[in-house]
């Protein structure tokens, strides 16, 4: 038996790369004036969509084996298009900020969605009482 | 991955940010020292710090358990405190007991302006640190308040 549904299942992805992006940003931040860093990022409506490709794959084959997303397949690169100081580092105060404020509220959003997902199931469980 | 790697990475930046704001608190309190206690004695010698970007701790558990989870997690750490090379500032003053032969006092080269301006980044950048680490902390609680519904 199956609880979760595929709206949970996709939420969960999506969680997922809110909390890779915040961690990027975190590492980002961490290194704002580490000689030679490059800040790291990724394509977030890229990753999900591949990421709900997958997810939709995965269901039409066999509901049951599905395999878990691991946020290390996501594809982190280096930023491009950032002006970089003499020190050879390239990490944007303010596009950081942005980022993590981006970031925040995407998994505020998420957190909202499966709560509301999970009353409903609940919902279902206590159906006789 | 989880969100307490996240405040692992920030905390090692506030830690280094911290390590910044003593060095240069260091500077500006031995802007006219005129004698140390290391081997080479003389005045003080201005101090940096040198970052490098690094894993998450190794010695603490959530340190151990992240880098098994995934290796890319990175911080940053100090990996160097090093003496600045330039020389020093030569004033006059016969009177002074570390005046050498010709009445010149040897003082450390050490410009508050720059030290100002240094200690303004390192703040600045602790406060960018901690409030990622508030987010972070705010995140952490609104998945736990997934249970609570």
């Amino acid at each position: 038996m199956q609880i979760s549904t595929p709206i949970s299942d996709a939420l969960e992805r999506y969680l997922d790369l809110s909390s890779l992006e915040l961690k990027l940003t975190a590492q980002n931040m961490a290194n704002i004036d580490t000689p030679g860093y490059r800040a790291q990022g990724f394509d977030f409506a890229g990753e999900m969509e591949r990421s709900l490709g997958e997810l939709a794959a995965g269901q039409t084959k066999n509901g049951a084996a599905r395999k878990p997303f691991s946020p290390n397949a996501a594809r982190v690169g280096l930023v491009d298009g950032l002006i970089e100081r003499p020190d050879g580092n390239n990490v944007s105060m303010d596009r950081e900020g942005l980022n993590m404020a981006e970031a925040q509220l995407q998994f505020r959003a998420g957190i909202e969605l499966l709560k509301r997902e999970s009353t409903r199931v609940m919902d279902a469980v206590h159906v006789d009482k | 991955m989880n969100l307490f790697g996240v405040m692992e990475v920030s905390g090692s930046a506030l830690k280094a940010e911290r390590i910044r704001a003593e060095v240069v608190a260091a500077n500006m309190a031995n802007a006219e020292t005129t004698r140390t206690r290391t081997p080479e004695g003389g005045p003080y010698r201005r101090q940096h710090v040198v970052f490098s970007s690094s894993a998450a701790e190794p010695n603490s558990f959530a340190g151990q358990l992240i880098s098994q989870a995934d290796p890319k997690m990175g911080g940053v750490e100090v990996s160097a405190v090093v003496k600045d090379p330039a020389g020093t500032l030569r004033r006059f003053d016969p009177a002074h007991p570390d005046a050498d032969k010709d009445g010149y006092v040897s003082y450390p080269d050490i410009n508050p302006l720059t030290e100002m301006v240094d200690l303004m980044g390192a703040t600045r950048a602790y406060g960018l640190n901690s409030s990622a680490i508030q987010a972070t902390k705010g995140m952490i609680n609104s998945s736990l308040d997934i249970l609570k519904s």
